[in-house]
């Protein structure tokens, strides 16, 4: 039992990272990212690229935190003069095209058939590991959010004219918060190949960006605290309902249906009585000084 | 309303806890990983129930050393995530010595990795990807290799007298690995493969794909495929008109679109051993115990997998270590609702029986066997 609660924690670590680098997105500074699973996916295969090459393990791990920014950068450049449904867009089409092109090229890491990376077999390791990525994680959001950047992300994503009227350039902004997150989000993802040991492109879904986006609008956009415990929630959800299954005794495949249901209503319930998110984020007054 | 939440969220984590009952003394525990939801989820079903069936005529005849097979199925969700979470509860809460697991490689190897950590058994009951011969000694495979069965398609269709064909599958481990080794060896026998596609699974159109093999204008196509894929294709093949035969690897798991179209056009490779003894023993458990629903083949890899497991347990015990070294004992001489099965020393299967069937008249008939 106790090991596998260490597993679930990890999990929750790791999605955490995630949740906490799409809130400094779009929770701060409003940046529709929809493509949130790249990232995630470039740290995952650039280990296993790493490993499939020969290279040792700490470059597979730098090249990851480096190739996630810039391709980053490199996404969100056509998107420079757009709106965020095209920033929404444009990103959600670059994760699909990397994921596409990794099952269809199997000779960059085995197609469909993916790629084995020497999974962390100590989980103690594992979860302190990812325990650490959080707290990193969590301090530079939260200094982010506390700082003078905060608040000009804050700006920008309430009036961009504002913010170009105070003489700050958006785009400089959003760039620097591409930057940060993406790498992040790389970092969650070199975990997480380590902690599960083999990648394809199955992990990489749509889909599971969108479960980011559900611990970030669960959790309440713009606070750190607030998404963690949004991706907790969803997290243990999902973990505790497999035990509720095998306690009610029903027949397997419908409980597994009931399951997904149980899950899809708890969320309905949560976004209509409470759609500003557990924990919202709070209105400050400050002076000019920041005070 | 925070409050509400809060004790929501108590509420659960009680429920939870509540729903670790102990597991009785005098039980085994067997778990199954299958993806109950989310894609592919009939073929899933009818494994887990083969595995049903298996448990329940154990039990019937006294179970393993007097005790009972109690099994505890979980979602993968067709996830590697998730099924990896399925294998870590089922290993580490339930205590299970082995687990039964339908899903794709994707989830399968992720699983392997983790139960080869734990020194625990796997069994691969749908999976048939290369790598899984890296577990030898944790992963045991019901499923024979790909390229034993995609070669004698090959040869099947030379045999026909065909010189073209295209090859459709899904793009995965499973399909390109059929037309990989159905297109080898038909290529050899002087045939020419004329376009390949390799479509991606849960699309609701395939369309753009079935044209392109429309254009290429061959004389026949090889393919594999299964569930709602293999009948959306085949509905956009027909709307398209292309009247030509349909060679396949297991051409029983595939879901027939239209029975009057399809009539005589499907044919090809496929498992030997349903129609033996033993697998007529289990449709007929089948059929008494879901009366009115349609069985796929996928029940009687299912079954075979508890029953090997089953006799290796009953010689050896509950320590995965012993279980997996008494399997390859354990299936010599078993003659299964697959056939014979015989195991390479990765724990891979070879040499299966294989028959060659063809759809008529809205179901499959066995024209012939191969030796």
């Amino acid at each position: 039992m106790i090991s596998f609660a260490i597993y679930a924690l990890t999990i929750i670590a790791i999605w955490s990272v995630m949740a906490i680098s799409l809130n400094i997105q779009f929770g701060m500074t409003g940046l529709v990212n929809f493509g949130q699973i790249l990232p995630f996916a470039i740290g995952a295969y650039a280990v296993g690229i790493g490993i499939e090459a020969g290279i040792p393990w700490w470059a597979g791990i730098l090249a990851g935190l480096v190739a996630a920014p810039l391709v980053g950068l490199l996404v969100i450049l056509p998107a420079r003069r757009q709106s965020q449904d095209y920033w929404a867009l444009i990103t959600l089409g670059a994760g699909e095209l990397f994921r596409l092109t990794m099952l269809n090229v199997p000779s960059i890491a085995g197609g469909a058939d993916g790629v084995t990376i020497s999974r962390l077999g100590d989980r103690n390791l594992a979860l302190g590991l990812a325990v650490g990525l959080l707290v990193v994680a969590y301090l530079v959001g939260q200094r982010i959010s506390r700082g003078p950047l905060g608040r000009m992300l804050r700006v920008i994503r309430e009036d961009e004219v504002l913010a170009a009227t105070l003489g700050r350039n958006p785009m400089a902004y959003r760039m620097k918060v591409t930057v940060v997150t993406w790498a992040m989000a790389a970092a969650a993802g070199i975990l997480f190949g380590y902690v599960v040991g083999y990648i394809a492109p199955t992990s990489f879904l749509v889909t599971d960006t969108f479960l980011v986006w559900t611990a970030v609008i669960l959790g309440g956009p713009g606070r750190n605290i607030g998404v963690v415990i949004g991706a907790a929630i969803l997290i243990l959800l999902s973990v505790s309902t497999r035990f509720m299954a095998e306690w009610s005794g029903l027949p397997s495949d419908l409980v597994a249906n009931l399951r997904l249901a149980v899950f899809g209503l708890v969320l309905v319930l949560m976004f209509l009585f409470r759609p500003q998110g557990l924990f919202p984020e709070t209105r400050e007054v400050r002076d000019v000084d920041g005070r | 309303m925070k409050r509400n939440t809060m004790l929501a969220a108590i509420g659960a984590a009680a429920l939870a806890m509540a729903g670790m009952s102990p597991v009785m003394a005098e039980d085994i525990t067997i778990g199954v990983i299958a993806n109950l939801t989310g894609q592919d989820v009939n073929t899933s079903v009818q494994m887990a129930r083969g595995v049903e069936i298996a448990a329940d005529e154990i039990n019937k005849a006294g179970g393993i050393g007097g005790k009972t097979i109690k099994l505890i199925v979980e979602d993968s969700e067709y996830k590697t995530q998730e099924a990896l979470t399925a294998a870590t509860k089922l290993y580490d809460v339930d205590k299970v010595p082995a687990v039964i697991m339908f899903g794709g490689s994707s989830l399968m190897i992720a699983v392997a990795e983790l139960a080869k950590q734990e020194g625990k058994v796997l069994i691969n009951t749908s999976s048939s990807s290369a790598k899984l011969g890296d577990y030898p000694g944790t992963l045991f495979s019901i499923l024979p290799l790909d390229d034993i069965l995609g070669k004698e398609l090959g040869k099947y269709i030379a045999k026909k007298g065909i010189k073209t064909v295209a090859t459709v599958v899904p793009n995965n481990t499973f399909g390109l690995g059929v037309a990989d080794a159905a297109g080898a060896a038909f290529k050899e026998a002087g045939g020419k493969v004329v376009k390949s596609v390799a479509y991606t699974e849960g699309q609701p159109d395939y369309r753009a794909d079935m044209q392109s093999v429309v254009a290429a204008a061959p004389e026949a196509i090889i393919s594999a495929g299964y569930g709602d894929d293999s009948r959306t294709i085949f509905k956009n093949a027909r709307e398209l008109g292309l009247n030509v035969p349909w060679f396949a690897a297991y051409p029983s798991i595939f879901t027939v679109e239209n029975d009057a179209w399809m009539n005589g056009k499907l044919s090809g490779v496929d498992n030997g051993g349903y129609s033996n003894d033993t697998g007529k023993a289990v449709l007929a458990a089948y059929k008494a115990k879901w009366p009115g629903e349609e069985p796929l083949a996928h029940i009687y890899y299912g079954y075979d997998a508890l029953k090997v497991l089953a006799a290796a347990m009953a010689k050896v015990g509950e320590d995965p270590k012993a279980i997996a070294a008494e399997l390859p004992n354990a299936v010599k001489g078993y003659v299964g609702a697959t056939g014979a099965i015989a195991w390479d020393d990765r724990g891979q299967r070879i040499d299966p029986p294989l028959d060659l069937i063809e759809y008529k008249d809205g179901k499959f008939e066995t024209v012939g066997t191969i030796q």
